[in-house]
């Protein structure tokens, strides 16, 4: 079965706000996409994250979720919702450092591309043409199989400060992932929806 | 039957004379007078000060109690008196007068639980069956309800009541301790629109009032608002500003205004606290006994809470809610009919006496 | 389209409580806090729900600081557990943020399978008095060394936890036998039905409701901790009372400083809840 785009409804969001999700692996054109994003080409408005990033599915959804009603709620701190969505992967509230660490970069050969329909026009069928179009990589499937290939634990970690939590690399032998990594996304999932509290 | 009951465990003395008919219909209240020791504004009232007060006006009292009731010292089955909790001095001598009536008259003798005199007084008038109580007053702040023969205490202080921390609060402000300082702080508040931060402490069914009156009073030594006020026009409301408006934060405060956040503050812990004991026991009938369950605003949030959990709130006016003598002699009353009476040696008082200490035989 | 689809927060927190369509079940409205068995991130992640609704008795102003304090409070306790390893259920999402129309705020957590070990021990006391009744034994008699042993595992285990969540540096604040829950291991031992025979005790502990929690590392807060969970065995549970120094022991092996907070313990029994008080 060939990957696609998927379309996600999120449980306690309006049903009309879609969100489109993709997941690449061998992305050769993401310094041009990058660039897109620099010059604020509005047909380039998405959330584009290094994948290394992302540890679980989970983990992605929670920042699209904080991003969506944050957005609901007219609490936006960056540009627009898919600005925000990279924005919502950071721990603390640096925007900046946060498109730096979670963000498209220039090398970046992994890549998870979200839109939110926020506007009738944005549907399944018009993202994925235009992603189609515009992005040169190998569709994965949107799961936790395809992200634990990609992801970069030691990385991540370190974005979140979660560095004395256990060992979470290994792997059990039913393939099962391991409770250290169980603990990992959890305790990266409660940063999320934290950050910024005062 | 007759029962006469005095109080002076603080700084009211009251006398009060109750009938429960014979035929087991409503007992009724055939006199209720009280007198209060004023102290002067910006001093509280001292136990020896208070004593002579009390012993000075309690002959005067019983003679105009029996007068108004029209009953005769024959008619009186027992003489009830507050045995505590409450002030040593004010205490002993209400009941060297207790003892002194019982000898003089040939009378059994009925010490009595000050608190439990509130709850029973307030069972009576508002006809709540079996609410949870909170008993609010100078000495005492609790959350109680009935269990197998018992008031139980579920939730209280950790510090000081919350009377008297309204009383202190008056005293910093120098507000006049006539009627009550609770009373005028009431009226001040009124004129309050401002809401100041303030700490606010709830550990489950307990609470914590110390930590405001010292905060409230150094707001007010901050913003020279404490000792005397010659100009009273400082007390009227600025501008219009809403209540909800949060910007106006920085505008000085004026007296209502710290009156009205220490009121809304401290009601609504005590609100909180008793929320949390009718979800406990679930009960959905709140009554408010002792001096500060006359403050309306209390009543207004009390009864706001009670309406969302499909219940309701009771309360009494003043002549009830403040000590008196009719609660004695209610509550005295009832142990007096299941037997109980309190032999002349026995007849002390005591300053700390526990709500859950009193036996209620009187209750299923 | 998924067939269930949990509705917006928006509309949840405007009408609670609401018909309760399968995606959002009501599990218990307490004094505080409403809370609902719903999903979060995707519809097949059970979750629960709970929400701080407005109290409309307060002023405003002071109901906005404590509805947003409150969950922000016991969110970061949660999550502070959670990267302790303490087993608490996961802080998934949060709004600290009262909402604007109706001052209410949310919080999202895992959902913990299993039951709560009040019931547990409810039964293990039914399935005691049977025996009892049965054979003509006096009231503890019953109790056979197998069973005395897996009611101690269990009281360990307890001690355990309670142990692992001072050691985080966090104070529950109402540890009763409601608050603790019995994870059962696999999903094939939580098939645990509702009999006369002696229940089962195995799985893990999962503290839950830290509604009323906080942060300290005070030997007295511990202690108070404690004996709020010792008053609730005895009272809910007498038969398990002469056990209860085995939560003790778990809680001894626990962490290294639960030495002084159980001998501040010992001063927290003696003072009771008895003040003494004037009128």
């Amino acid at each position: 079965m060939s990957a696609s785009l998927e379309t996600i409804h999120l449980p306690h969001l309006p049903s009309s706000l879609e969100v489109h999700a993709a997941l690449y692996k061998d992305v050769q054109n993401a310094a041009s996409l990058r660039q897109q994003l620099l010059s604020a080409n509005s047909n380039f408005e998405y959330a584009f994250i290094d994948a290394s990033m992302v540890i679980s599915r989970a983990h992605a959804l929670s920042a699209v979720f904080r991003a969506v009603n944050d957005y609901l709620n007219e609490r936006l701190k960056s540009r627009n919702i898919h600005s925000e969505i990279v924005f919502s992967f950071s721990p603390t509230n640096n925007i900046a450092d946060s498109f730096r660490k979670f963000g498209i970069s220039d090398t970046t050969c992994n890549l998870l591309v979200v839109k939110v329909s926020v506007t009738p026009d944005i549907t399944h069928d018009s993202v994925a043409a235009h992603l189609a179009q515009n992005v040169q990589g190998t569709l994965l499937p949107f799961d936790d199989e395809a992200l634990a290939g990609i992801s970069d634990v030691a990385k991540i970690k370190r974005a979140y400060k979660l560095g004395s939590l256990p060992s979470a690399c290994s792997k059990q032998a039913n393939g099962a992932p391991d409770e250290g990594k169980r603990q990992l996304e959890l305790s990266v999932l409660g940063a999320i929806a934290l950050r910024g509290a005062t | 039957m007759i029962a006469i009951g005095l109080e002076g465990s603080a700084n009211k003395l009251g006398v009060g004379i109750m009938l429960h008919p014979k035929d087991g219909s409503t007992p009724q209240v055939l006199a209720n007078i009280r007198h209060t020791y004023v102290s002067p504004p910006g001093e509280g009232f001292l136990p020896k000060d208070t004593a002579r007060h009390h012993r000075s006006w309690v002959v005067k009292l019983v003679k105009k109690a029996l007068k108004d009731a029209r009953v005769s010292v024959d008619d009186v089955d027992c003489i009830c008196y507050t045995k505590g909790p409450g002030m040593g001095a004010p205490l002993q001598s209400v009941a060297v007068a207790a003892r002194t009536l019982s000898l003089l008259w040939g009378k059994e003798l009925v010490g009595v639980n000050h608190c439990v005199g509130h709850i029973e007084m307030g069972r009576l008038i508002t006809g709540a069956s079996n609410p949870v109580v909170l008993y609010v007053s100078g000495g005492n702040t609790q959350v109680i309800a009935y269990s197998s023969q018992r008031y139980r205490i579920f939730g209280e202080t950790l510090d000081i009541a919350v009377g008297n921390c309204l009383d202190r609060f008056a005293r910093t402000l120098h507000i006049s301790n006539d009627p009550a300082p609770g009373y005028n702080i009431e009226q001040l508040a009124k004129k309050g629109k401002q809401l100041v931060d303030l700490p606010y402490t709830v550990k489950g069914m307990d609470c914590s009032l110390s930590g405001i009156l010292a905060a409230i009073d150094g707001l007010a030594a901050t913003y020279g608002l404490n000792g005397e006020q010659p100009d009273e026009e400082e007390d009227a409301p600025s501008e219009d500003t809403p209540v909800t408006d949060g910007i106006s934060e920085d505008r000085k405060p004026t007296r209502a205004d710290l009156c009205f956040s220490l009121q809304e503050t401290v009601f609504s812990m005590l609100v909180e606290i008793t929320e949390r004991a009718m979800a406990h026991v679930g009960s959905k009938e709140v009554l408010i006994v002792g001096g500060v369950g006359c403050n309306e605003r209390l009543q207004e949030m009390m009864g706001i809470m009670a309406r969302d959990r499909g219940g309701s709130v009771h309360a009494t006016d003043e002549r009830f809610c403040i000590d008196n003598g009719i609660m004695i002699a209610q509550a005295g009353m009832l142990a007096y009919r299941t037997g109980f009476q309190t032999p002349l040696k026995e007849s002390t008082c005591t300053q700390r006496f526990r709500t859950d200490d009193v036996f209620v035989q009187w209750r299923d | 389209m998924p067939t269930a689809h949990p509705p917006p927060f928006s509309t949840i927190l405007s009408s609670t409580p609401q018909p309760s369509p399968t995606d959002l079940t009501p599990i218990y409205q307490g004094a505080e806090a409403h809370l609902y068995r719903t999903t979060f991130l995707s519809s097949t992640t059970p979750a629960a729900l709970k929400i701080r609704p407005s109290k409309p008795y307060r002023h405003p102003i002071l109901d906005r600081r404590l509805t947003r304090a409150r969950i922000l409070q016991e969110a970061r306790c949660l999550q502070k557990l959670v990267k302790e390893g303490v087993s608490v259920p996961a802080l998934l999402g949060v709004d600290w943020e009262p909402n604007a129309d109706n001052g209410s705020s949310w919080l999202v957590m895992e959902w913990v399978e299993g039951g709560p070990v009040r019931v547990q021990l409810e039964r293990w006391e039914r399935y005691l008095k049977g025996v009892e009744r049965e054979r003509g034994l006096a009231m503890g008699e019953g109790i056979e060394k197998s069973e005395e042993e897996k009611v101690r595992g269990l009281m360990r285990r307890i001690g355990g936890a309670v142990g692992g969540l001072h050691r985080a540096g966090v104070i529950h604040g109402d540890l009763t036998t409601s608050n603790l829950m019995l994870r059962p291991k696999s999903a094939e031992a939580a098939v645990d039905e509702e009999g006369e025979g002696s229940p089962s005790m195995e799985g893990d502990i999962v503290m839950i409701d830290f509604g009323l929690a906080m942060q300290s590392a005070q030997d007295e807060d511990r202690a108070v901790d404690l004996y709020v969970l010792e008053r609730a065995f005895g009272s809910s549970h007498p038969r398990t009372e002469r056990f209860f120094e085995e939560v003790l022991v778990g809680y001894k092996e626990s962490y290294k400083g639960s030495v002084s907070a159980l001998k501040r313990l010992e001063d927290v029994r003696m003072r009771g809840r008895k003040r003494s008080m004037i009128g």
